[in-house]
């Protein structure tokens, strides 16, 4: 399939950007009832490459909303959106798939597994859009790294929450993306299969060089990440960097 | 995404999901098989109404004049390949028996008819012996009517003297298929073989011979087919003059009628099956992918481009649409099949039932066709499924830009457009149909959305006591309750049904009234004045009823507002190519006598035609009051006390030109005298009563030269007596015989009737099958709200309320908007299209609004019972 043709203009070069992700002036408005709500305003956020940066707040900040901007699920309704230096607010739906196919990976709260695809599949599926058709080592092998290497024939309702978000996980790495973002991976789960799980996504982050965002209203899963972002009523109530894993994994 | 992923992605799309991929195809079957069941049905009804009508011209179509008929015919049939042609001559000659010592005997004035090869080419003689008609008559051979033998004192084996020739007796004839005339024959019929003509030396000058060719076109020609050629022979003919063309569906009035109005419904059945089937399939795949948004969601935000999406679910319909056409072609096959064997006598006789490999590829294309089509709005709903749902399930949708709105439009449009080309076979029809389906559903889409903006105008407090009532009333304004395309699905089934059955009642009973019901089954010529009573009295000894006479005054016509005739006739001529004679009316000035008119014989074509009406003898006869088939639409009947009063026959008037205040001049064995048109009428032939073009006000005629024209219903096997008792006391009198034509005509119509009756039931009891389904599958998604309610503390019972209101309420909108429109439509149908009166009966109205509420609410709650059933915690985890 024909896939750089659908560029409008070509990407810039990788070495002269700074930043995987950056937003200016970012706000979004929705109708709700008569008078739209306002739900993000003029937020202006940079984040390097490779950095694990938590974005916080309590519920109805505008967490969600910022994660779906930034990775082009949704769009703004005024300011601008940098994703790997390139301008993604105006771009189509087509180019926004194609954007995510080749750098974004994600992880959700509710781990959004296609219900009839095996786990295996589901790991697959990604590089099958991208047109790699040799996929099955790696899926086979970032099985075997989430611990699940018989599972993998299993449909995703024969699988635990902890199974099937360390399915999530393996599927969001296994075409390598440069950004991954998370929507409260470890919401739906215990608190030791959660811890599993955020070992997973910083050993991979780590490993891969990935830039990582995760949406937490938990301060102590914020805790591992070198960068937290509060959000509060829609505005950067607070951004703070350190690493503070020690102190949070004690907690 | 290459081909071969792209591929497993539709396979692995329909994993998971066995159950509902199931219902979702056999929903689509049903839909299918009804369109494929109507049209086959319609295919075998129209198959047996046409082969009956050809029957009655014993040919597809027939070309006739009053002199031999050009060579270059031969050429013009021969340019539909497979068309086969034979000739029949017939002229009105006496015969005469040949004694023993080789003079002749008594003679007697008959019909001959000399017939070719071959036929006839459709129905069958009834001879004795029974043989086909070829093999009785040989070179010098002669079948006669059995009457002829009893008048002349003959039998099988005798002689008989025709001109100068001489033939045998080889057998007797009692029916012939395309002998529709026989109340105005001049005498028994006698067939002898095209080739023994010349031996009688009967077609010199001066005879009256009629030239016909009757031709048969190949087996499984359409009716178009045959319009077309006699299109081509028509014009072709034009110059050469007085040649008439028809076809088997112009051969008589009442049965060009019923054909014509069965024609127009089983279009319109075609039509509404099509419409209901799309409905059908629309509201499947809208339920279908209804529960497929997640996992678009996914596929897009793991980026599936909106196009790569759209194209895996149009393959995937594409393959299921094929399945379930298939599904639906056996099963429509098998409905073809099993209806005629279960209902038996409610069908015509004989339906026959085909099984024609392009009926089924037809039936398998249109399915995919019209699920491809009806889908594609569902289908296109999955480009607007937002990624952003992976996050918050209540994501605005993606809104369509203007570009692909219109292209949708378009794409639709032209796409049912072309459907119900193909359906009814007419480009007007199609428009028609697409026009009326438009405004269809923009007026139950409006109704939707006016009703869903005044419950939401409602404050809540008032909405009233009951928490099922106020839930009900909340369900049906919520964002995305599908609320408007449940509305438009349900009102548009609405129309189908209730159209169709107002249609299929309306039509029927016209077509049953129409019937000669009280009809002549005899008709009785020449009668003397002075013979009346004692007809009339061996009439009513043998139980003859309905007994009718009137004077009939023979009369030549001279002038027209004092210009004579003759002058008159040659200016037409002059003016070639005359007119040709309006062929839409019934009983227009073209028919003749084979067509079952009484009371007046007409012939010729084309200008011919105008010549003969000016030239001929003309009957006349006088009434105070005219029948009650008549109808004047000019003038006021016998109104001026100072003038001799004549009332025209429409299309005879408009054949001799004559008008309102002409003045006729007459000559009746040479006394003139003179008539002035005070009144034009027109005359239901159809009715087979006694009519005439010129009717003339009491006190004129009485003195004149006449005889009297009967008409009687006679006793069913008791014509025979009749017939021989009226011959032994008055020979002069002949009796012509209706009952046989009645009785063909009748079975014809009843057949078309009960076609339609039973066809239009069929259409009706798929629709609220397909129906059901349709709102089944769209409620199959509410089993996550069903466990909700019963989490929160809501009784089965309660569940239930809060779902019957929302469905008899959406029920409620949609029969009534679905009513008035189906009433419209019917109404439209019937008086534009088949011309039969409208009457409105409340009854089916109530009907369907009744049947709509209760088909709502009973499909509503039984999609939600399995969700009742389950504890709340197993519908919540299975979301």
């Amino acid at each position: 399939m024909i896939q750089e043709s659908m560029r409008t203009n070509p990407p810039p070069d990788p070495a002269a950007v700074e930043f995987a992700l950056e937003t200016r002036a970012l706000t979004k408005r929705m109708p709700s009832g008569g008078k739209p709500l306002t739900i993000l305003d003029q937020v202006t956020l940079s984040i390097p490459r490779g950095e694990f940066v938590a974005i916080l707040g309590p519920s109805g900040s505008g967490k969600s909303t910022l994660l779906a901007l930034l990775a082009g699920l949704d769009r703004p309704t005024s300011g601008e959106v940098r994703l790997d230096g390139e301008a993604i607010q105006d771009l189509s739906e087509d180019e926004l798939a194609l954007l995510r196919r080749r750098k974004v990976g994600f992880v959700f709260q509710s781990f959004q597994l296609l219900s009839n695809l095996t786990a295996q599949e589901n790991i697959l599926l990604p590089m099958e859009l991208l047109g790699v058709s040799d996929g099955e080592a790696r899926a086979d092998e970032l099985l075997a790294l989430v611990g699940l290497s018989e599972r993998g024939h299993h449909y995703p309702s024969q699988l635990s929450g902890g199974e099937q978000q360390r399915v999530a996980l393996a599927r969001a790495f296994a075409p390598r993306p440069a950004i991954l973002f998370a929507d409260e991976p470890t919401g739906n789960l215990d608190s030791a299969t959660g811890e599993r799980v955020l070992q997973l996504l910083t050993d991979l982050h780590r490993r891969d060089g990935t830039t990582l965002v995760l949406v937490t209203h938990d301060p102590a899963v914020a805790a591992l990440a070198e960068r937290r972002v509060h959000l509060r009523d829609g505005h950067i109530a607070r951004d703070e960097r350190g690493d503070s894993t020690l102190t949070a994994s004690k907690q | 995404m290459n081909f071969a992923a792209f591929l497993r992605n539709i396979r692995r799309e329909t994993r998971g999901a066995r159950g509902r991929l199931i219902f979702f195809t056999a929903c689509l079957a049903i839909g299918v098989a009804g369109v494929v069941a109507v049209a086959g049905l319609s295919a075998s009804l129209d198959q047996t109404i046409r082969g009956e009508a050809k029957q009655l011209l014993a040919a597809d179509l027939a070309i006739e004049g009053r002199k031999p008929l050009p060579p270059q015919l031969d050429s013009l049939i021969a340019s539909v390949a497979g068309a086969r042609r034979t000739d029949v001559r017939e002229m009105v000659t006496v015969v005469a028996a040949k004694s023993n010592d080789g003079s002749a005997g008594r003679s007697q004035l008959v019909e001959l008819k000399a017939v070719g090869e071959g036929y006839p080419f459709y129905g069958t003689l009834t001879t004795e012996p029974q043989r086909p008609l070829g093999t009785l008559l040989g070179a010098q051979n002669a079948v006669v009517a059995p009457e002829l033998l009893t008048r002349l004192g003959l039998r099988v084996g005798s002689e008989l003297k025709i001109g100068t020739g001489t033939f045998t007796i080889s057998g007797t004839v009692s029916k012939e298929p395309d002998r529709l005339g026989g109340a105005f024959s001049l005498g028994p019929r006698v067939f002898i073989a095209l080739g023994a003509v010349p031996g009688t030396g009967l077609e010199g000058k001066g005879s009256r011979v009629s030239y016909r060719a009757l031709v048969r076109l190949p087996d499984g020609s359409t009716r178009a087919q045959a319009t077309a050629l006699v299109d081509r022979l028509d014009t072709a003919l034009e110059p050469l003059g007085r040649f008439r063309v028809e076809s088997y569906t112009e051969a008589q009035p009442t049965l060009r009628n019923g054909l014509h109005r069965a024609e127009r419904f089983l279009a319109l059945v075609a039509l509404l099956s099509l419409l209901i089937g799309g409905v059908g399939v629309a509201q499947t795949v809208r339920a279908w992918l209804a529960g497929r948004m997640d996992a678009i969601a996914i596929l897009k935000c793991l980026g599936m481009r909106p196009r790569e999406v759209l194209r895996l679910y149009v393959a995937q319909t594409v393959v299921l649409a094929g399945i379930g056409s298939a599904l639906g072609c056996i099963l429509g096959t098998a409905v073809q099949w099993a209806v005629p064997a279960l209902l038996g006598s409610l069908l015509p006789a004989g339906l026959p039932r085909t099984l024609e490999p392009v009926a089924l590829l037809r039936g398998l294309l249109l399915g995919i066709g019209v699920a491809l089509l009806f889908s594609l709005p569902p289908l296109l709903g999955a480009l607007r499924v937002p990624p952003a749902r992976v996050l918050r399930r209540d994501a605005e949708p993606i809104p369509f830009s203007r570009a692909v709105q219109i292209l949708l439009g378009s794409v639709l449009l032209g796409g049912v457009y072309t459907l119900a080309v193909v359906q009814s076979q007419s480009w007007s029809l199609g428009a028609g149909f697409t026009g009326a389906l438009v405004g269809a559903t923009a007026a139950l889409a409006l109704s939707a959305w006016l009703v869903r903006k005044a419950i939401g105008r409602l404050p809540r407090g008032r909405r009233g006591r009951g928490i099922g009532w106020r839930h009900g009333l909340a369900a049906l304004t919520r964002p995305g309750a599908g609320t408007t395309s449940a509305i438009v699905a349900l009102g548009l089934g609405v129309v189908v049904v209730l159209a169709m059955r107002l249609v299929e009642s309306q039509l029927a009973g016209q077509l049953e009234h129409d019937l000669p019901a009280d009809a002549p089954s005899a008709f009785l010529i020449d009668i003397q004045p002075d013979e009346w009573p004692g007809v009339q009295e061996v009439l009513n000894r043998n139980g003859a009823t309905h007994i009718d006479a009137v004077p009939v005054v023979m009369a030549r016509l001279t002038a027209i507002d004092g210009k004579p005739v003759e002058e008159i006739a040659e200016a037409q001529t002059a003016e070639a190519p005359a007119k040709k004679p309006a062929n839409g009316s019934a009983g227009s000035s073209s028919e003749n006598t084979r067509r079952g008119q009484r009371g007046e014989r007409r012939e010729g074509g084309g200008g011919g035609n105008r010549r003969w009406a000016l030239t001929r003898e003309q009957r006349l006869t006088y009434m105070a009051t005219l029948p009650a088939d008549n109808r004047i639409v000019e003038g006021k009947l016998w109104s001026d006390p100072a003038k001799s009063e004549v009332s025209l026959e429409q299309d005879f008037a408009r054949d001799i030109g004559a008008h309102l205040g002409s003045r006729l001049d007459f000559d009746v064995q040479g006394v003139p005298f003179e008539l002035e048109v005070t009144t034009i009428r027109t005359v239901k032939w159809e009715s087979f009563g006694i009519n005439f073009f010129l009717v003339v006000e009491p006190g004129v005629l009485e003195q004149a030269p006449q005889q009297r024209l009967a008409a009687a219903r006679l006793p069913q096997g008791g014509e025979q007596v009749i017939q021989d008792q009226l011959a032994a006391r008055f020979p002069n009198v002949t009796m012509l015989q209706t009952r046989d034509i009645l009785d063909r005509i009748r079975t014809v119509m009843l057949r078309i009737s009960s076609g339609i009756r039973f066809l239009g039931g069929f259409t009706i009891l798929a629709g609220i099958a397909i129906l059901a389904g349709a709102v089944g599958a769209s409620s199959a998604r509410r089993g996550r709200e069903v466990a909700l309610l019963k989490t929160i503390g809501m009784t089965r019972r309660g569940v239930m309320q809060v779902f019957a209101t929302e469905y008899a309420l959406l029920g409620l909108v949609a029969g009534v908007i679905g009513a008035a429109a189906g009433g419209v439509l019917a109404w439209a149908v019937l008086t534009q299209q088949m011309q039969v009166p409208w009457h409105f009966e409340p009854a089916p109205f109530v009907a369907a609004v009744v049947g709509a509420v209760g088909l709502a609410v009973l499909a509503g709650l039984a999609a939600s019972a399995g969700a009742l059933r389950r504890r709340p915690i197993e519908a919540l985890r299975a979301e």
